[in-house]
């Protein structure tokens, strides 16, 4: 039987990443001395179901890498060897090598070989080392299966569905469940619900279900064999009976093990039955245990599905979306004895497309946790090789946030608590010496504010240097040398292109890349970034990200014939002014009073070339809108109703506009365009300056 | 498998039958889960009728290949005569 393997490599290499975190998530908690026998399982389990699926699949270096680095954990699994500071971090090492291994044969690029063998001897000498001096460590090998076999007498629990032309095909189960009875003590279930009255059934058919509980030193591939024919001829799900609560690990062998079925057919029929194949017996354990983890990673109830699907999903709901605001424009203008019901009919719509669309959202989202996970192996190396004590604190962990998004934040994180490590956190001694503890803090946090996602990067170092930041913009003549600058304008200089105030590069930061990069990017995410800083206390940096970047709720403005939405997270409120409120002022253009505060004025007609209603402001009104902590006033004709609408990006139809974030589609079939209030903020600013 | 379409239609022939059917199984000596199915059908389907089954001496592979399969129960092959 030759099935095509290829189509099972994605998700090997999506699982074995997965698996590949969470090794490395395992490895950084492991104490080193006393060892929790569960993170060493954990480990093995990694290397163990990555070796299988490197096997099967053919990627021999993977698999032969695997195989030497699952020997070694047996030993620290066994106990026989103790876990020391070397052997942690030739493990960490592994993950590492692991992952390039996997990306380089998912690019199919050639594996770097060097790296790889050199390890692999590292790890060769530690086992030899540790078999050396007991020779007899090779003939107890064989011994420990049998051993812990007693503490791990597994059960399973089959549920075992044939499809109806199973018979027909000549598997009968009976002669399955014989043979599976000579294996192991069976307890049998039969469903026969779907069983249809005798006079209807088809005596080829096989109507009936079985679920089987195996008790016994039995593991879930010898129960696999037992099926191997009926294979592709009935459902079978056969999972551990846990005498434990279970440990929910990811195991990465899902598409590695039915695969390895195909791929390694052994004839029921003349295989020994009770006695496994020599060389099986010591690994016979391993395999039943990843399998047990799979299984009840299935039993979450989750399931795997490609983006692309899910963006289609959001596609589509967003043309719903466009189609029932069309529907309910056209509802709201129907008169006649049926207006009322259909205008019921088409709130309750609205509602359902609502919950729809917020169902749909949150599939897409993901805790934060998938991008904060990696930061402390990264804490832990930069921290080694700098010389600092570094504590890293992450919390908000559980924060959602769409999975575009938590993509693309990735990259400008990891800058930022480089920066923070190296620029920020002082060596040890200098901190002792301003009172501080030794350790330095990073802390990473996400919290939900509002329709936002703000994740902050802070340390309790040194803070910014003021002094040496002016005085490098002054050299760069990028600050005049008389400029009198306040400290936020000060620390805005770090965001400039090619701005480092660092004399000696490390091969961490201070290339000059960096900080300008990471504005860009959250700048494309529709977010932003902020610093604040304390000389000798620290410093924060909180960027806020929209949570979607596929749909925000709008309130919709009128000026002359066009429609613009105002996204209303932006929105503080809308009034009609007074007279009395409006001033002009010498270049300032006009400005309002507002609470207090004069707010400019911004009239969309005049920015964007519409001829209004009106032009008097007293007529007309004035939206209030904040961005970027300032706000403005958008001077309108007209507000029109609220609603969500579905972004569609101007810059990739058309251009850019300054103004203007994107557009949508009404549902009249026209399009608005959307506003983008801090760069209208940015208009009115430089309009001030000017 | 071969004999199950004969089954059925004996099967069928006795399922409406008014008074108790006594299945004389002693001579079985080979048994399927085609037949077995049948079987389970015919019993079901009398019992949800209101009319007996009963089994006269099943034989040891009878009895063995419903047990195998857990349907010992629904055959009502418990407490049979042998």
């Amino acid at each position: 039987m030759t099935v095509d393997l290829t189509q099972f490599h994605d998700a090997f290499f999506e699982e074995s990443f997965e698996a590949l975190d969470a090794m490395e998530a395992a490895l950084l908690k492991l104490d080193v001395g006393a060892p929790e026998p569960e993170l060493i399982n954990t480990i093995f389990r990694v290397a163990h179901s990555i070796k299988g699926g490197g096997a099967t699949f053919g990627f021999s270096e993977i698999a032969s890498f695997t195989h030497s680095l699952e020997t070694l954990l047996d030993e620290l699994r066994g106990g026989t060897m103790p876990v020391s500071p070397e052997v942690s971090e030739l493990l960490l090492k592994s993950v590492d090598v692991l992952r390039a291994m996997l990306r380089a044969v998912q690019a199919s690029q050639p594996i770097d070989a060097q790296r790889v063998s050199d390890l692999q001897f590292d790890l060769e000498v530690v086992i030899a080392r540790r078999n050396a001096p007991s020779p007899a460590a090779a003939a107890t090998d064989t011994a420990p299966a049998a051993d812990a076999a007693p503490d791990r007498s597994p059960r399973w629990q089959i549920r075992f569905r044939p499809y109806r032309e199973m018979i027909a095909r000549g598997n009968d189960p009976l002669r399955l469940f014989r043979e599976l009875g000579e294996l192991a003590e069976v307890r049998v279930q039969v469903d026969a619900q779907s069983l249809p009255p005798l006079k209807d059934i088809q005596p080829q058919d096989c109507h009936l279900a079985w679920t089987l509980e195996v008790a016994g030193r039995i593991c879930e591939q010898e129960i696999r064999q037992v099926f191997d024919w009926a294979e592709g001829d009935c459902e079978l799900v056969i999972q551990p009976i846990p005498a434990e609560p279970p440990e929910s690990v990811p195991a990465p062998s899902a598409a590695a093990e039915p695969a390895a079925r195909h791929d390694a057919p052994a004839p029921p029929a003349s295989r020994p039955v009770g006695a496994t194949p020599a060389g099986g017996a010591t690994r016979s354990e391993p395999p039943a245990k990843s399998e047990s983890t799979l299984t009840v990673l299935a039993d979450t109830g989750s399931i795997r599905v490609s983006v692309e699907k899910i963006d289609e999903l959001m596609n589509t709901v967003g043309e719903l979306v466009i189609t029932q605001a069309m529907l309910s424009q056209l509802g709201g203008r129907c008169e006649g004895p049926q207006a009322e019901q259909l205008r019921a009919g088409l709130a309750q719509l609205e509602r359902n497309m609502r919950e729809l669309q917020e169902s749909v959202m949150r599939v897409r989202m993901l805790p934060i946790s998938f991008v904060f996970s990696r930061f402390p192996r990264m804490v832990r190396d930069l921290a080694h090789r700098l010389g600092k004590q570094i504590e890293l604190k992450l919390t908000g962990e559980q924060t959602e946030l769409d999975k575009t998004v938590l993509e693309k934040i990735g990259d400008p994180l990891v800058h930022l608590v480089r920066n923070c490590i190296d620029h920020g956190i002082e060596p040890p001694e200098k901190r002792l010496a301003a009172g501080k503890s030794a350790a330095g803090t990073v802390h990473l946090d996400a919290s939900h504010r509002g329709g936002n996602i703000a994740v902050q990067v802070s340390d309790d170092g040194g803070g910014l240097d003021r002094t040496r930041i002016l005085a490098k913009a002054r050299e760069r003549s990028l600050v005049g040398p008389n400029d009198a600058l306040s400290d936020p304008q000060i620390y805005e200089l770090i965001f400039l292109p090619g701005f480092s105030t660092v004399e000696k590069t490390t091969d961490l930061s201070g290339r000059g890349v960096g900080m300008d990069v990471v504005r860009r990017n959250v700048k494309e995410l529709g977010g932003k970034i902020e610093v604040a800083s304390e000389a000798g206390r620290g410093s924060r940096f909180t960027i806020t990200l929209p949570l979607t970047l596929a749909i925000i709720d709008g309130q919709s403005v009128t000026v002359g014939t066009e429609t613009y939405i105002v996204p209303l997270i932006s929105i503080v409120e809308s009034l009609q002014l007074k007279d009395t409120q409006v001033s002009r002022l010498s270049g300032q253009g006009e400005v309002f009073s507002f609470r207090g505060d004069y707010l400019p004025i911004i009239r969309l007609h005049a920015l964007f070339g519409v001829e209004p209603r009106t032009r008097v402001l007293h007529e007309g009104l004035v939206v209030i809108a904040e961005g970027d902590g300032r706000r403005i006033g958008l001077f309108v004709d007209d507000l029109l109703g609220q609603q969500q609408v579905v972004i569609k990006s101007l810059q990739a139809n058309y251009g850019h506009i300054d103004g203007v974030s994107g557009a949508t589609i009404l549902g009249d079939g026209s399009v608005a365009l959307i506003l983008d209030v801090p760069g209208l903020i940015r208009i009115a600013s430089m309009r001030a300056a000017a | 498998m071969a004999q199950a379409d004969g089954l059925k239609a004996a099967l069928c022939a006795l399922a409406a039958h008014p008074e108790p059917v006594i299945l004389d199984a002693a001579a079985v000596q080979r048994v399927d889960t085609a037949a077995l199915q049948l079987l389970a059908a015919f019993v079901r389907d009398r019992r949800l009728a209101g009319r007996a089954v009963r089994w006269q001496a099943p034989s040891a592979a009878l009895a063995g290949a419903a047990r195998l399969l857990g349907m010992g129960p629904m055959l009502q092959l418990e407490g049979a005569g042998r």
